[in-house]
């Protein structure tokens, strides 16, 4: 007999509270004041302390009771019966082999090892028995199912090849637990080739074979395998002379060794296939140093670039690929009226002087009515306190906006929205708040890009900033970005066509409020042209797995991974599965786009675990069974329904006690 | 108010059987009620012996100048001095002292007890004086013709008091009673009987005699508890698991062990001792304290 929820045998441990009431609470139901304990000291401890059970049938009763509970929860059912020697493959043994083919494997000699190894397991396999293979690294794929034709393993074998991946045994395991639950046999067995990086072992706690499961290993991992790698890399930007030049930074990381003296270590940097520097970094036994280039100066376009580090026994991680280009530049176009007060954009020209992610153009004009020409060569106009262009101005601005460019308006004391096409804003009257010292930012929604910067705690605090006058906003639908304390609008954004506007309820200088005095004034006006410009920063390197969305225009694009497969991402999704530059193109000779990927960097940690400490976490625990396979559902629940008679009897205990604490208690009485 | 607090502690009933055992006592015990003790020294008293003739070097003073204008002679007048002792009651007002199994706690046993000793011995013309005390001295009634009110009325205002101690507040009260004396100390004696008679011991100086009552609750002494409960020290507050079925019997013993311990070495150092179970009838318990104390007397 076994149980089917047997972690409810753990209620078992509740016996011991009627013992214990039995035992303690009796003695500390009342206090006896005395005049003085000094003669009851003297007695003996044995005699004073030893308690005495009394109703011991009550006790009996209740014990009863918790454990019939107990039992009955943890659902006990019957084993199945021994397979009926008619049935077929009597004797035969379910078996699943995992080869681990994460890129750690690519270790020295270890997938030819492992692959060996595998194909022994599967030559050993008797005739009758079913099998089958399962290759895994982040994700597991099996050869099929459990099937006696070994020609399949075989086949699978031979086409297996390393990935880019790191270890994960996690869903490996899962995929080999169901396949050795379905098989009806009752003698299973797993075969795992690794090399049982620790690592790879989180996430076990939900993954149980079935009952029964021997679980063999084949340990690849060395004693000390010493692993030299590059983890990481740092670019900055320097401008020299009016030119952009960028110093590369990469951390290198040995490990596996034993600490000792430090080695000089040679990492180079690759620009375009070709080793523009060396320089040599002491690293010591697991221990990390930093590797620092001169700038580099940088050509048009993208360059690709690659820290390497003197080859070891693992390849994989040994360099780290990355792209580089000149940083963007936003341009953005800052309108006032010709009447403006002096120094109205003196805080907005400051903060956007300043960051190279990406680098501002401002230009301001007084009074200007850009032509649809001028506006192109900008991605962001602000209109500073001024009022919507009027007439042809107007129209191309709207135009502007619709093609996908971007509108900060900041309304001031003259500013105004009419004759703008943005639709569900209208701008109201003033509010002025200098009667209460200023209203301030009481809601900010940091779901919304534009803000999600702000949303950790001490990332930006606008609740410092005082608005003295406000434009008050009235929105058809939607909701604000942000909210004053009164509960008007501070931050709207309206969309027209494929733009975005963001309208700010009070100015950008210090005439109706001191935000641009805060800190948190440079971030917040970035984040809004940024995103109003919708400007997005593409990340020097991507890891393996990463996906990749296409935008828009490059729907029709097609790539080609580092191996040289071709790839036709026609979700406008491409999953990254290799490490090294993949080669993104439009057809027919178009603009290109360069992605370096690289290795998960945790994998270089080659640390093992026991293997033995992994399979026993694996084991269910003595006594603890599945229900049995191959069985109709008529005979499942003939076999577990023992449970509702087991749960009858506690409840008749329970009934029992009630009956007996209340003939006690009167009896006390 | 002195008054009514004296009628409170004078038991009419209990009285009424003292009167007819003070007669009894009178004739046999010397020293404890004073007028039974006669001293051979003549003094200053109202009970008149005799003239004799004047001498030198006698106090003018105490001339009869009356029996001089009728005799033309000198005469001295001589009196019968009593005892005069100081008559001085040691009331332990400890917490434990609160203790009461029953209605009567053993603190008021002690007040009543030390009210009717304070009676006896102001009708004996003894100066009467009182000492509460816990682990200092609380109350101290210095010895006194005209302080049976004041003892009386201070018996009737004990209040809430600490834990207890001996050696301290005896040492204190012998220091301020000089004077030789009767100490009648009423306590519970729980300390080790060394401590118990060294702190008693102090006040047996220059010749005084002293009393102990030993003031035990039935409860305390026969243990008639039932059923495992926690049992709080109510001196300390300590508190302990204690099944009284396992224990009583060592807990009889080692009473009745230290009850005898204090029995002999306090009678050792020639003090008397007596037991006094709060269940005694107060005047029984009194008269038990005569009958010893006569025939402790005819040892003597």
């Amino acid at each position: 007999m076994g149980f089917l929820a047997p972690a409810f045998l753990l209620g078992l441990l509740a016996l011991a509270v009627p013992v214990a009431l039995h035992l303690v609470r009796r003695e500390r139901r009342q206090t006896v004041p005395f005049p003085s304990l000094m003669f009851l000291r003297r007695v003996p401890l044995r005699s004073v302390r030893r308690q005495k059970i009394r109703h011991w049938l009550l006790l009996a009763v209740r014990c009863a009771a918790l454990a019939l509970l107990a039992l009955a929860f943890a659902r006990p059912v019957f084993d199945a019966g021994p397979v009926s020697a008619s049935a077929p493959g009597v004797g035969a043994t379910a078996r699943v082999v995992l080869v681990d083919r994460s890129y750690s494997m690519g270790y020295g000699d270890r997938w030819e090892r492992a692959l060996a190894a595998a194909r022994d397991a599967v030559e050993g396999f008797g005739s009758e028995d079913p099998a089958s293979v399962v290759m895994f690294a982040e994700d597991a794929e099996a050869s099929g199912a459990l099937s006696r034709d070994r020609a399949l393993l075989v086949s699978s074998l031979d086409s297996a090849r390393l990935s880019f991946e790191r270890t994960r045994f996690a869903p490996a395991l899962k995929l080999a637990a169901r396949m050795l639950e379905d098989s009806p046999l009752p003698r299973r067995e797993l075969t795992i080739v690794s090399d049982f990086q620790r690592r790879g072992a989180d996430g076990l706690d939900d993954v149980q074979l079935p009952r029964g499961t021997e679980v063999t290993w084949v340990d690849l991992s060395e004693a000390e395998a010493g692993n030299l790698g590059v983890t990481d890399l740092t670019l900055r930007r320097v401008y020299e002379q009016g030119r952009e030049r960028v110093a590369v930074s990469a951390r290198v990381v040995s490990q596996g060794t034993r600490e000792g003296a430090p080695r000089d270590v040679p990492v180079t940097l690759e620009l375009d296939g070709r080793d523009a520097q060396t320089v040599s970094v002491a690293l010591a036994g697991n221990g990390s140093a930093s590797a620092s280039f001169e700038p580099v100066s940088l050509p048009q376009g993208t360059l690709r670039g690659a820290v390497r580090v003197a080859g070891d026994a693992l390849p994989q991680d040994d360099v780290y690929r990355f792209v580089l280009s000149p940083s963007q530049e936003l341009g953005v176009l800052v309108l006032e009226r010709a009447e403006a007060r002096p120094g109205q954009s003196l805080y907005l020209r400051r903060a956007l002087a300043i960051g190279d992610r990406p680098r501002f153009r401002v230009s301001v004009e007084r009074g200007a009515a850009p032509s649809a020409e001028q506006l192109a060569r900008f991605r962001v106009v602000v209109l500073n306190d001024a009022p919507w262009p009027a007439g042809a101005a107007g129209r191309a601005l709207g135009e502007f906006l619709r093609v996908g460019g971007g509108v900060v308006a900041a309304l001031g004391p003259r500013a105004g929205l009419e004759g703008a096409e943005l639709q569900g804003v209208t701008q109201g009257e003033v509010v002025d708040r200098s009667a209460d010292w200023g209203g301030t930012l009481a809601h900010l929604d940091y779901d919304h890009p534009s803000l999600a910067l702000f949303r950790s705690p001490r990332s930006g605090d606008f609740s410092q900033a005082r608005f003295l006058r406000y434009r008050k906003l009235e929105l058809a639908s939607g909701s604000p970005l942000a909210r004053f304390d009164d509960g008007s609008p501070a931050l709207v954004e309206a969309a027209l066509g494929s733009g975005r506007a963001l309208i700010w309820a009070s100015s950008l200088d210090t005439l109706w409020n001191d935000l641009p005095l805060q800190p948190v004034f440079l971030p917040f006006l970035h984040r809004l042209l940024t995103h109003a410009a919708g400007y997005e920063e593409q990340p020097v390197a991507r890891r393996v797995r990463d996906v990749v969305a296409l935008r828009p225009e490059q729907a029709s694009w097609v790539g080609e991974a580092p191996s040289g497969a071709r790839l036709e991402p026609g979700s406008g999704l491409i999953e990254l599965r290799e490490s090294g530059f993949y080669e993104l193109r439009a057809p027919g000779g178009g603009p290109t786009e360069t992605l370096a990927v690289n290795v998960d960097p945790a994998e270089s940690d080659l640390t093992p675990v026991d293997p033995e400490e992994l399979a026993g976490s694996l084991s269910r625990p003595a006594g603890e069974t599945g229900v049995p396979s191959g069985l109709s559902s008529e005979e499942r629940e003939d076999r577990q329904r023992l449970w509702w008679f087991v749960l009858a009897a506690a409840l008749a205990a329970l009934a029992a006690d009630t009956g007996l604490s209340n003939r006690l208690s009167g009896e006390v009485r | 108010m002195s008054g009514s607090a004296g009628a409170r502690f004078l038991d009419p009933a209990a009285l009424a059987r003292i009167d007819s055992l003070e007669l009894l006592a009178r004739s046999v015990v010397e020293g404890f009620v004073n007028g039974l003790h006669r001293s051979p020294y003549l003094g200053h008293s109202i009970d008149f012996a005799e003239h004799r003739a004047y001498m030198a070097g006698d106090d003018v003073r105490r001339v009869d100048w009356r029996l001089f204008a009728r005799t033309d002679r000198y005469y001295v007048k001589e009196f019968e001095a009593d005892s005069n002792a100081n008559f001085m009651v040691l009331l332990d007002v400890s917490r434990s002292m609160r203790f009461a199994s029953r209605g009567l706690s053993k603190l008021d046993y002690g007040r009543y007890l030390a009210a009717c000793l304070t009676h006896f011995a102001k009708g004996q013309r003894d100066r009467v004086g009182l000492v509460t005390f816990d682990s200092d001295i609380v109350d101290f009634v210095p010895a006194s013709a005209k302080h049976e009110d004041v003892v009386l009325h201070t018996l009737d205002r004990i209040g809430e008091r600490g834990s207890g101690e001996l050696r301290r507040p005896l040492a204190k009260a012998a220091e301020a009673c000089r004077r030789r004396g009767i100490f009648v100390v009423i306590s519970d004696f729980y300390e080790e009987p060394a401590s118990v008679l060294a702190a008693v011991r102090q006040l047996a100086h220059r010749g005084s005699d002293v009393i102990a009552f030993h003031l035990l609750d039935p409860a305390e002494v026969h243990f008639p508890y039932d059923g495992s409960a926690s049992y709080e020290d109510l001196e300390s507050g300590e508190r302990m698991p204690v099944m009284p079925e396992y224990v009583r019997e060592q807990y009889r013993r080692l009473v009745a062990e230290h009850v005898a311990t204090l029995e002999r070495r306090l009678g050792e150092s020639r003090i008397d001792y007596t037991l006094i179970e709060t269940s005694t009838p107060l005047d029984e318990a009194l008269f038990r304290y005569l009958m010893r104390r006569r025939r402790f007397d005819r040892v003597r």
